[in-house]
């Protein structure tokens, strides 16, 4: 089960998240911990450069694009390998989207294109597509192989 | 530049709307609403019907906006102001209207709907809106976000935007939006209405069509399962869609994903079974339907390749429940799978292979069953790191986390002895190439042990080789991972060693036929691990390192520990839970014992973490007592080197369970891993003060170990009371207190070194610790025997007086605290301690006159001197039992002579020894949990007489039950649960999350409101997490030992320890005075004022010093323990004594039975505001004769 798919900017504001299964006071404190893993670990990071944390049996796998911090919390067949997956899907779809490692204004202008993909890419808290040609297509309401 | 702007005061909105060039041109007020254009092409006249009915609703809303709201509606500039969620609904009811011209979808596309995105949930209001552009607007990008959303009304859970679409929470719908005024529209109205329009488009089968049923199809499984409608008709479609293009005509054709070619009808077939068997795995399994089964059978052949891993994931959840048919259905279906493209498709393989290679009712098929081991054994050799670790694991026997041990020993045993008997491996290499691009990170080319040679390979191998280059990997991902599949080993193989079925010589070669000759000449004798032989081994660490299990292991135990050397705190977490499973207990572990000593001494782990591993050590030892001592060795570790990040409540039940484990040899040097703790240097105050959460848990570290050393020295020591036959030690007790100490120790050191610890503690802690070890040192009086039991009353003696200082003032070490006249503070703890010990001596001494009497002149003891004798042990017996738990049956207060005279008394009346309720610590509640376990667990046949000594003592597991925070946390961990939210421990955090926006929202919504907004209301109900940690802050601080023991053991939460210890010692004081009092009295009649020791101190002890008092009275204190609830109560009162007066600023027509019709310009009373809600009172009963109910907080000034 994917738990949550987050974004930030370099600051800890959040700009998308997606929870699944996650109560909703709990909410609240997975935030504060994926932000402030960020805050610890991210700083200097390359692109894409993968970090991974755990919390009893949650796995965690964040990286960095651009100015926006990704964070995707998982467990049981979603552990760190299938999350680096899950996370390697949305950073090509968000380069796609964006052209290049987002800034935080070009990720805000592509804001509703992002979230079209991120609805493509993990559907009911499971990675449903992963290749961009894929989402590109689907986003657009075209099917997912072209006629 | 939104993020050089101070971000704290900006919202997603701000966020996004800050920059100028993201030009949104005004939206379209001035756009007519052109209610009558037409020129959308409705294909059918149903549809034409439909659409004149959504232009109804869609008019008739957007003039009731119009006309009720006096401000203009839209701005006509918003460069620089943020969207309001009220601003993108109207404009999309404007543009849905004249969604045909380009302007309009112009503004829609790129203005309205990535804005609207921001919101987390979409209100029912824009269905109509929504479903009218569904049915006209033809722009593809549109509609994609008109299925978005409509999925998103679909899939919210509840009515304040609680939907897990995150972002701005989308304010309340009735207050916000006027579009509600004219009768409403709620969730209710518009579910069955989209469901009947997305329904009807995925049952259209149209060619040309699908894309859009494709999606419509999507957007019907984000409705809520436990709409059994919605589900009902899913399923419907889907059988349909399924039954239609399901069976696949033409083999799959290999290409590389999604490229295939093919003609135009096997396209659109592919595109739809991959539709159906996504919505297929969303929808609630059906195990027993055998379409359900067949269909997704079907899957496994299907062009999609995420079409066959949703498939193989039915199959492989539906297996879990039925194998039988699963094998059944499947014959031969798998062939072809081994060489699918996508990862998660072939972890739901391994999964599926395990469940039937190991399922029961396929034992009369052992071909079935193996064919599906060496599909599994095959995976170790796949190309993806994920599918090789799932299958590894699945082989270990570790599937989710309900494996019993049997299981799990069964995987070691299979990891070590099966062999991998490669099949004739036609297109591995062809595989690897197309698969590049799935696996992530890329695979080593050199990683292929296997692949060149056909030669069967032992799995123990294979999965060594593959870890060991997996460690060398520079993701940490990876690397993680790897090291869990160790730590998962190690756990397979202690279930092994536990169950004993591990006849394993680890030095055995394996059977592998092996190219490497010189492999055959490893010593096969270094079955034992030891230290050299593995010093020996890793010299020749390399690919073709000694082929036994024990040189295989060895070779990948030194990688996984120099792996300890990556930065990244989880991976070395990790890798030292791998180091401790792997630890056998044969084995030395000081090379272990040093990597942990030297990674706590990195100030970087988190306390979080280091708990985890402390709980690790609780699991190493459930699965191996033998290493009780080791791991406490280890724990001890932890608690010098990190005291102030470790979990005390954790620790402590380690240092238990350890000690009972640890069997009578290891006792003392358990004990003694407790007793170092209190050698650690106090904090120093600058310390403290700069960290004052270490400081503090290190002073509640030093509280556990002393309440356990207490609690637990005389288990240890085994010494007891009850246990010795020899009467007080009158010789000893003739010897001087010097000569006493040293006789003491002589005969029991584990105790006299535990007693001379307590009592450094009892005089030269903290306030807060010399309380514990005045209690503790209680404990130990009250269990032992003489002449421990007279040195501590001595002792105790000598610290009410004040008089110890002086004595060992050469020990002092002061910690800067004013110790009061008495020099410790504890004169009125310890005055009750010392009266009870009186009592106890002096009826030994009377006791002893009356036998010298009786024995003098020859008298038998009359049955009323036997009675009163009897009453006496039974009222010792009971201020005995007020301190701590003794065994009653057994316990003896009046000495070991009184047990005859007692024993022909108990047999004249036919008492039971063991009526143990009359007891007031069980009256009280103090020893319930005690009685409980002994209860429970009586088993005289089969218990180590050694072990009921434990739980007499309180040391048995089960004592602390399901009430031991602990505890739970303990077998939380043991069953692998835990998906809650980690707690951040540090401050200082820079997050921001929406709950910020969400307050930010509230702000700017109710900005005309704010003057009057008291400070009761916003601490009262907008942020209870302040008032909540000021509370846990201050209660903790002042609480104290919040450990398991039997007086802390109240459910009545926190802080409450030390006030209820001071009303408890008040208790025992009136108690033993009515005892000494009335000696007559034959039963306490106390008990029912100990009822009320359960909650915390409502009237001061009068009794009590006032020194002392003024302390507690600090505590007294409603943030401790009742916090929660005084607060809100004031906050009430507060309300209530305050009226605010409103007057409705509109209609309001209530939707609900708790909501309340308004009138405007209607004089209300507002009672108390909650989540945008004014509950309000009217002066006389409106149209529905209601005089109160909720309203919306925008309806009402105030």
């Amino acid at each position: 089960m994917l738990l949550a798919v987050l974004f930030s900017n370099s600051e800890g504001n959040i700009l998308i998240e997606r929870f699944h299964g996650v109560p909703s006071e709990e909410r609240l404190h997975w935030r504060s911990f994926l932000v402030k893993l960020g805050a610890d670990n991210l700083k200097g990071a390359k692109n894409e450069e993968l970090f991974v944390a755990s919390h009893k049996s949650v796995y965690i796998v964040y990286t960095i694009l651009g100015d926006v911090c990704i964070y995707v919390v998982g467990k049981d067949e979603y552990d760190e390998l299938a999350l680096a997956e899950v996370i390697f899907a949305i950073t090509s779809a968000v380069k796609d989207v964006c052209s290049k490692p987002p800034t935080e204004r070009i990720f805000l202008d592509k804001y509703g294109r992002i979230c079209l993909c991120l609805d493509e890419i993990v559907w009911k808290g499971m990675l449903e597509n992963t290749d961009k040609d894929r989402v590109k297509r689907l986003i657009r309401l075209k099917p997912p192989t072209d006629v | 530049m939104a993020s050089g702007q101070d971000s704290a005061g900006t919202t997603l909105m701000d966020l996004i709307t800050s920059d100028p060039s993201a030009v949104s041109a005004g939206n379209s007020s001035t756009a007519p609403p052109a209610p009558s254009s037409t020129l959308g092409k409705p294909t059918t006249t149903e549809r034409k019907f439909k659409r004149a009915s959504l232009m109804q609703i869609q008019n008739d809303t957007i003039a009731a906006a119009k006309a009720l709201n006096p401000v203009k509606a839209i701005p006509q500039r918003q460069h620089r102001k943020p969207v309001s969620y009220a601003q993108l609904a109207r404009s999309i009811h404007e543009l849905a209207a004249t969604s045909d011209q380009k302007v309009s979808q112009k503004q829609l596309l790129h203005h309205v709907f990535p804005k609207l995105a921001v919101y987390n949930s979409v209100d029912p209001s824009l269905a109509p809106s929504l479903l009218m552009l569904h049915q006209q607007c033809e722009d593809r990008n549109i509609l994609r976000y008109v299925y978005y959303y409509l999925a998103r009304i679909l899939s919210d859970s509840d009515a304040h935007g609680l939907s897990p679409g995150g972002g701005i929470p989308t304010p309340n719908w009735d207050a916000l939006a006027d579009i509600d005024a004219v009768g409403g529209v709620t969730r209710a109205d518009v579910v069955p209405r989209i469901v009947g329009q997305l329904t009807s488009e995925a049952s259209n089968t149209d060619v040309e069509f699908h894309a859009r049923r494709l999606a419509a199809l999507k957007a019907l499984t984000s409705a809520s399962t436990s709409n059994s409608e919605v589900v009902t008709k899913l399923y419907e479609i889907v059988f349909d869609i399924l039954e239609k293009v399901g069976e696949t005509k033409q083999k799959r054709k290999k290409g590389i994903f999604g490229k295939q070619g093919g003609d135009k009808e096997s396209i659109v077939r592919s595109n739809l079974q991959y539709a159906a068997i996504s919505a297929l795995r969303r929808l609630p399994l059906d195990p027993g339907n055998p379409a359900f089964l067949h269909r997704a059978i079907q899957g496994i052949s299907f062009a999609d390749p995420i079409g066959v891993r949703h498939g193989l994931a039915i199959i492989s959840d539906i297996a879990t429940r039925d194998p039988y048919s699963v094998a059944m259905a499947l014959a031969g279906a798998l062939l072809d799978v081994l060489h699918l493209h996508d990862v998660l498709a072939r972890i739901s393989l391994a999964r599926l292979c395990h469940t039937l290679s190991r399922a029961r009712s396929l034992d009369e098929r052992p071909d079935i069953k193996s064919q599906y081991a060496s599909i599994l054994y095959q995976l170790l050799l796949d190309p993806s790191d994920r599918v090789c670790f799932e299958a590894i694991l699945c082989i270990l026997g570790k599937f989710d986390n309900s494996e019993r041990t049997e299981e799990r020993a069964a995987g070691w045993i299979r990891l070590t002895r099966e062999i991998l008997k490669l099949p004739e491996a036609p297109s591995v290499s062809s595989k690897d190439n197309t698969q590049s691009k799935d696996t992530l990170p890329p695979k080593p080319k050199s990683d292929k042990p296997g692949l060149k040679s056909k030669r069967p390979q032992p799995l123990f191998k294979l999965a060594m080789r593959r870890l060991e280059s997996s460690f060398r990997s520079f993701s940490r991902p990876v690397l993680h991972a790897a090291a869990r599949v160790v730590q998962e080993m190690g756990k397979s193989r202690a279930a092994a060693y536990a169950l004993g079925v591990a006849d394993i010589d680890e030095g055995s070669q394996l059977y592998t036929y092996s190219d490497n000759v010189e492999s055959m000449d490893s010593d096969l004798n270094d079955g034992s691990q030891t230290e050299a032989s593995r010093k020996a081994l890793s010299l020749s660490n390399g690919p073709s390192g000694k082929d036994t299990i024990a040189g295989l292991l060895a070779s990948l135990m030194e990688v996984v520990r120099t792996t300890v050397a990556c930065e990244c705190v989880y991976v070395r977490a990790m890798v030292i839970k791998a180091l401790i499973w792997m630890q056998n207990p044969h084995e030395s572990f000081e090379e272990l014992k040093d990597i942990i000593a030297c990674e706590l001494s990195d100030p970087a782990w988190p306390s979080t973490l280091l708990n985890e591993i402390l709980l690790t050590l609780h699991a190493r030892f459930k699965a191996t007592p033998d290493m009780a001592v080791t791991l406490l060795e280890i724990a001890r570790i932890f608690a010098t080197k990190a005291p102030g990040k470790i979990d005390a409540d954790v620790l402590q039940l380690l240092w238990k369970t350890c000690l009972v484990g640890a069997g009578p040899d290891g006792k003392h040097t358990a004990l003694e891993a407790v007793t170092i703790v209190l050698d650690l240097p106090p904090p120093q105050p600058g310390v403290s003060a700069s960290d004052p959460k270490a400081a503090l848990a290190l002073q509640r570290l030093v509280q556990a170990a002393v309440w356990f050393l207490g609690e637990n020295a005389n288990y240890a020591a085994s010494e007891y009371a009850w246990e010795s036959a020899t009467p007080p030690g009158t010789a000893l007790m003739m010897l001087d207190a010097d000569k006493m100490v040293a006789a003491a120790s002589s005969r029991n050191p584990t105790l006299a070194g535990a007693l001379t610890r307590l009592q450094r503690c009892a005089f030269s802690g903290s306030w807060e610790v010399r309380i514990v070890a005045a209690q503790a040192l209680m404990t130990i009086a009250i269990r032992s025997g003489e002449p421990y039991r007279l040195q501590i009353y001595e002792f105790l003696h000598a610290l009410a007086q004040g008089g110890v200082q002086s004595q060992f003032s050469e020990l002092q070490l002061s910690n800067g605290e004013d110790q009061g006249a008495s020099g410790t503070g504890l004169g009125s703890l310890i005055s009750p301690m010392l009266k009870v010990l009186d009592e106890m001596y002096r009826a030994q001494d009377d006791l002893i006159r009356d036998m010298r009497n009786h024995d003098n002149n020859k008298q038998e003891w009359t049955d009323e001197e036997l009675k009163q004798l009897y009453e006496t042990h039974e009222k010792l017996l009971d201020l005995v039992s007020l301190f701590c738990f003794v065994p009653r049956a057994k316990y003896l207060p009046l000495g070991p002579t009184s047990a005859k005279l007692i024993d022909i008394y108990r047999n004249r009346h036919n008492i039971s020894a063991s009526a143990g309720l009359n007891d007031p610590a069980v009256a009280t509640g103090i020893a319930d949990l005690v009685y409980e376990s002994n209860a429970t667990r009586k088993d005289p046949d089969s218990i180590d007489p050694e072990l009921a000594m434990a739980w007499a003592a309180g040391l048995d597991d089960g004592l602390l039950g399901s009430n031991a925070p602990a505890m739970d946390r303990v077998n939380e961990f043991l069953a692998g649960a835990g998906t809650d939210a980690p707690d951040v421990d540090d401050e200082n955090i820079t997050s921001r999350p929406s709950v910020t926006y969400n307050d930010m929202w509230a702000k700017e919504l109710l900005e005309s409101y704010e003057v009057e907004e008291d400070d009761a209301r916003s601490s009262g109900t907008s942020s209870p997490e302040s008032t909540g940690s000021v509370e846990t802050s201050i209660s903790s601080h002042f609480s104290g030992v919040n450990y398991p023991s039997l007086f802390s053991s109240r459910p009545s939460g926190y802080g409450i320890s030390q006030q209820s210890l001071v009303y408890f010692s008040f208790e025992l004081t009136k108690y033993i005075r009515s005892f000494g009092e009335s000696k007559s009295t034959s039963r306490f009649g106390s008990a029912s004022a100990f009822e009320r020791q359960g909650s915390p101190v409502r009237e001061e002890p009068p009794s009590y010093s006032a020194s002392v008092m003024q302390r507690f009275e600090s505590f007294e204190n409603p943030l401790a323990g009742f916090g929660g609830q005084s607060f809100s109560q004031r906050d009430g009162e507060e309300s209530t004594g305050n009226p605010q007066f409103g007057k409705a600023l509109y209609d309001f027509t209530a939707g609900g039975d708790d909501e309340l019709n308004l009138d405007a310009g209607e004089e209300v009373e507002i009672d108390y505001e909650v989540d945008g809600w004014y509950y309000v009172k009217k002066k006389r009963p409106g149209r529905d004769g209601k005089m109160a109910g909720l309203v919306p907080v925008l309806y009402v000034s105030s």
